[in-house]
C-alpha cells in the first residue's frame, strides 16, 4: 500500500508549523478594554436574521447529533448551540426586546467566561455548517459562531497560533512566510518550464488569486490551473499579493478582501478565479458584496466549480483517467457554505472515474475536521483526530481507494489525520487530475 | 369574589393582554430589528420558494439524522397534536369558546379528547425527565425550559382533577375549575416571555433559513 501522499513540500511545511504558537505576542490591553472590544463586536454584528434564530432555539439538542465533535466524543459541551452561550446573554441583556426585563436576571459576560469559549468555537469547531442543515427551527448556529470568533479575536484570545498567523500577516505582509516574492519566484519556475504564468497584468478578464498553502504545500494546484487557463485561452493574470486572503484576523479578511476587489475591478476582470482554497470562497463569492456594501462586478468562481463548469459546457475537453473508484469530499465552505455541488462531480464523470459517494455527501458532508484555522491549534490535535474517524470510516464504507476534493486545507488535514491514523489512502486534487488529462 | 369569578374575570382579562402585548411586542422588536442588505449575487433564484420549502422540510426529521432523534420527533409531533386536541375538542371547552369568540365547533367523544390530554402529559412528563437526565440537554437548559414545561403540565392536570371532579381538600368543584383557569392564565402570562414563542417564531425562523441558504445554493 502506498502512503497517503508523497509529497515533501507538504512535510516541510507541516514540519515548519510546529511552535508556531510561542511566536504570538501576549495581550497588550487591560482586560476591561478587551472585554468591552468584544461586546462591541457582537453588538455591532447581531441584527434581526440572528435575533429570530436566538429567540427561536427550543434547546432540543439537535445540533449536537450533528457535530462531528460531539458524536466522535459524545462530550455535552461540544453541543454546537452552546458555544455561543456569551452572544446569546449580550443579546438577552442589550438588543433583544425583552431586555427591559431578561437584562435583570441575565449576568453580563465576563472575560474569563469568553476565555473558557476558546476551546470551544476555536477547536471544537471549524464552522462546518451542518447544524445549519440539521437544525428544526432553522438555525443558522455557524455564522453566530462566527460572530463569536472575531469577538474573541477583538478581547485577544486568538488561540497562540492563530494569534501567530494574524500577527504575521499584519506587520509583515506574508502568510507561513509566503508573500510576493514567493508567488513571483514560483511564478516565473513555471513559466521557465513551459506553463506560462502573467503575474500582475494591468488588464484582464480573468484574476487569479493562490494561498500560502499552496505555494507552501501543493504548488501543483498552480501548475495545474494555469495549464487549464491556458488551454481555455483566457486572458489571465495571477495577483501576486493574493495569498493575504488566507487571514486569520477578521479585519485583515475584511481589508484584504477589499484590496481584491479594487484590484480586480482596477483590471477590468470579469471573473475572479480562487484557488483550491475553502476558506476564499464565501469570503469572495457572497462576503465581498456584504463588505463593499454594493454588487461585485464581477463572477466568482472557485476553481472546481469553474473547471466543472468549463467541463459541463464542452469548453474543456478532458481524456479518460486510468480506471478507478473515487469518492468526492465537498469542501464545506464551497458545498454547504457555497452551493458548489454538481460542478466537481461532472468533471469526476467526464474524467470516466467511478464515483463512490460518501454516505453523508454534498450538503451533509461531515467536514475533515480542521477546517477554520483549527488545523493550526497544537493543543487540538487529538480531538483533530477523534473526529476525523468520522471521515476515515465514511470514506472506507464506499470501497474508494482514492479522495478527490476541490481544496488544499481539506488535503492538508486528509495528510495530518491519515499521518495520525495510519490510515492509507490517496487524496487528489481536483484541478490537478483535470490538468493531467487535458486531451 | 369567588376564585371561578375571579379567574373568569379579571385574572383572564390580565392574563389576555399580558399575552396579546407582550406576543406583539416580541414580534414587533424582532421583525423590526434591522436587517443587513445582501448584495451577493444569488446562486439560485426564488429565494420566497426556498423559504416556503424550509417551513415544510425542517418539518421532517433530517435522512442522516432520522435514526439518532426517533423519540424526540415523533413525541414532538404527538404532543402538539395531542395538546391541541385536548384543548380545541373537548367538549366542556367549547362553551368558553363560544363564549370568547363568538362560535363554536363540533367536538370530539369525551373519551378521545381525554385520552390526548393524558397522552400529552405522560409525553411532557417524558421530556422532563429526559431533559433533566441526558447530558446534552442538561447542559443547554435553562430556567425557561423549565418553567415552560412545568406552567404547560399544570393546566392539564388541574384540567384532569376539575373534570374527574377528585375535590382534594374538600375543594368544590368551582373552586377546582378556578384553579383550572387560572393555571391557564399562568400560562398566558409566561407565554411570550419564553421559549413557548416558537409558535409564533419557528416559521419565520425557517422561513429566513430557507431563503438564505437558497440564495448559497443550498437547499435547507
Amino acid at each position: 500500500m502506498s502512503a497517503i501522499i508523497q509529497n515533501p513540500a507538504l512535510d516541510q511545511f507541516r514540519a515548519g508549523l510546529a511552535g508556531l504558537g510561542g511566536r504570538a505576542s501576549k495581550a497588550k490591553s487591560t482586560d476591561g478594554e478587551r472585554l468591552e472590544r468584544a461586546k462591541q463586536v457582537m453588538l455591532r454584528e447581531l441584527d434581526g436574521s440572528h435575533a429570530a434564530y436566538l429567540e427561536t432555539c427550543l434547546h432540543c439538542g439537535m445540533c449536537a447529533e450533528a457535530c462531528h465533535f460531539y458524536l466522535t466524543t459524545e462530550e455535552a459541551k461540544y453541543t454546537p448551540i452552546s458555544k455561543v452561550e456569551p452572544l446569546k446573554k449580550v443579546y438577552r441583556r442589550e438588543l433583544g426586546p425583552m431586555r427591559w426585563l431578561r437584562s435583570l436576571v441575565t449576568p453580563d459576560i465576563t472575560l474569563e467566561e469568553l476565555e473558557s469559549y476558546q476551546e470551544l468555537v476555536f477547536d471544537a469547531c471549524t464552522e462546518c455548517g451542518r447544524c445549519d442543515l440539521m437544525c428544526p427551527m432553522g438555525l443558522q448556529i455557524s455564522p453566530m459562531i462566527g460572530i463569536m470568533r472575531r469577538a474573541l479575536a477583538a478581547a485577544e484570545l486568538l488561540p497562540p497560533e492563530l494569534a501567530a498567523v494574524a500577527e504575521e500577516q499584519k506587520t509583515k505582509g506574508t502568510v507561513f512566510g509566503v508573500g510576493r516574492e514567493q508567488v513571483l519566484a514560483l511564478a516565473a519556475e513555471l513559466t521557465a518550464k513551459g506553463v506560462k504564468v502573467p503575474v500582475d497584468q494591468p488588464r484582464a478578464g480573468l484574476v487569479l488569486l493562490t494561498s500560502a498553502i499552496d505555494l507552501k504545500a501543493f504548488p501543483g494546484s498552480l501548475e495545474a490551473t494555469a495549464k487549464i487557463l491556458n488551454r481555455l485561452g483566457y486572458e489571465w493574470t495571477l495577483l501576486s499579493n493574493s495569498v493575504e486572503l488566507l487571514g486569520t484576523g477578521e479585519s485583515l479578511k475584511e481589508l484584504n478582501v477589499r484590496r481584491i476587489v479594487e484590484d480586480a475591478i482596477a483590471r477590468e476582470a470579469k471573473i475572479v478565479l480562487l484557488p483550491e482554497c475553502g476558506h476564499a470562497y464565501p469570503a469572495l463569492r457572497f462576503d465581498a458584496a456584504h463588505m463593499i456594501g454594493e454588487p461585485v462586478p464581477f463572477e466568482v468562481y472557485s476553481i472546481a466549480e469553474f473547471v466543472g463548469k468549463a467541463v459541463q459546457q464542452g469548453k474543456l475537453k478532458v481524456k479518460k483517467a486510468a480506471a478507478a473508484k473515487v469518492t468526492y469530499h465537498d469542501p464545506c465552505k464551497q458545498g454547504r457554505h457555497g452551493g458548489v455541488f454538481d460542478e466537481p462531480r461532472a468533471a469526476i464523470a467526464a474524467l470516466g472515474l467511478e464515483l463512490k459517494e460518501m454516505e453523508s455527501h454534498a450538503k451533509t458532508n461531515y467536514c475533515c475536521g480542521g477546517g477554520g484555522g483549527q488545523f493550526l491549534i497544537e493543543r487540538a490535535a487529538p480531538l483533530r483526530a477523534k473526529a476525523f474517524e468520522i471521515k476515515m470510516h465514511e470514506v472506507d464504507a464506499t470501497g474508494a481507494g482514492t479522495v478527490v476534493t476541490g481544496c488544499n486545507s481539506c488535503r492538508l488535514n486528509y495528510a495530518n489525520g491519515a499521518a495520525n491514523a495510519n490510515w492509507h489512502k490517496n487524496v487528489q486534487s481536483l484541478v490537478e487530475l483535470v490538468a493531467a488529462n487535458l486531451e | 369574589m369567588t376564585i371561578l369569578e375571579f379567574a373568569r374575570g379579571p385574572a383572564f382579562q390580565v392574563a389576555l393582554t399580558v399575552f396579546a402585548f407582550g406576543v406583539m411586542w416580541r414580534l414587533a422588536g424582532i421583525f423590526l430589528m434591522m436587517r443587513r442588505h445582501d448584495f451577493s449575487k444569488p446562486r439560485k433564484h426564488s429565494l420566497v420558494a426556498g423559504g416556503v420549502r424550509a417551513m415544510a422540510m425542517r418539518s421532517l426529521p433530517p435522512h442522516e439524522l432520522e435514526k439518532k432523534i426517533v423519540f424526540q420527533h415523533v413525541s414532538g409531533y404527538a404532543w402538539h397534536l395531542t395538546f391541541f386536541v385536548s384543548i380545541l375538542f373537548f367538549a366542556p371547552h367549547i362553551p368558553f369558546f363560544k363564549q370568547f369568540l363568538g362560535f363554536g365547533w363540533p367536538t370530539l367523544p369525551n373519551v378521545i379528547a381525554l385520552l390526548s390530554g393524558a397522552v400529552a402529559l405522560s409525553i411532557l412528563l417524558a421530556l422532563v425527565w429526559r431533559r433533566a437526565t441526558r447530558p446534552v440537554l442538561r447542559h443547554i437548559s435553562s430556567i425557561d425550559d423549565y418553567i415552560s414545561i412545568l406552567l404547560t403540565i399544570l393546566p392539564l392536570v388541574t384540567g384532569f382533577v376539575t373534570y374527574a371532579r377528585v375535590m382534594p381538600f374538600g375543594l368544590r368543584y368551582e373552586t377546582l375549575l378556578g384553579f383550572h383557569i387560572l393555571s391557564v392564565c399562568v400560562l398566558m402570562v409566561w407565554f411570550p416571555f419564553g421559549k413557548l414563542m416558537h409558535l409564533f417564531l419557528a416559521f419565520p425562523a425557517r422561513f429566513q433559513a430557507g431563503a438564505l441558504l437558497r440564495r448559497k445554493g443550498v437547499e435547507a
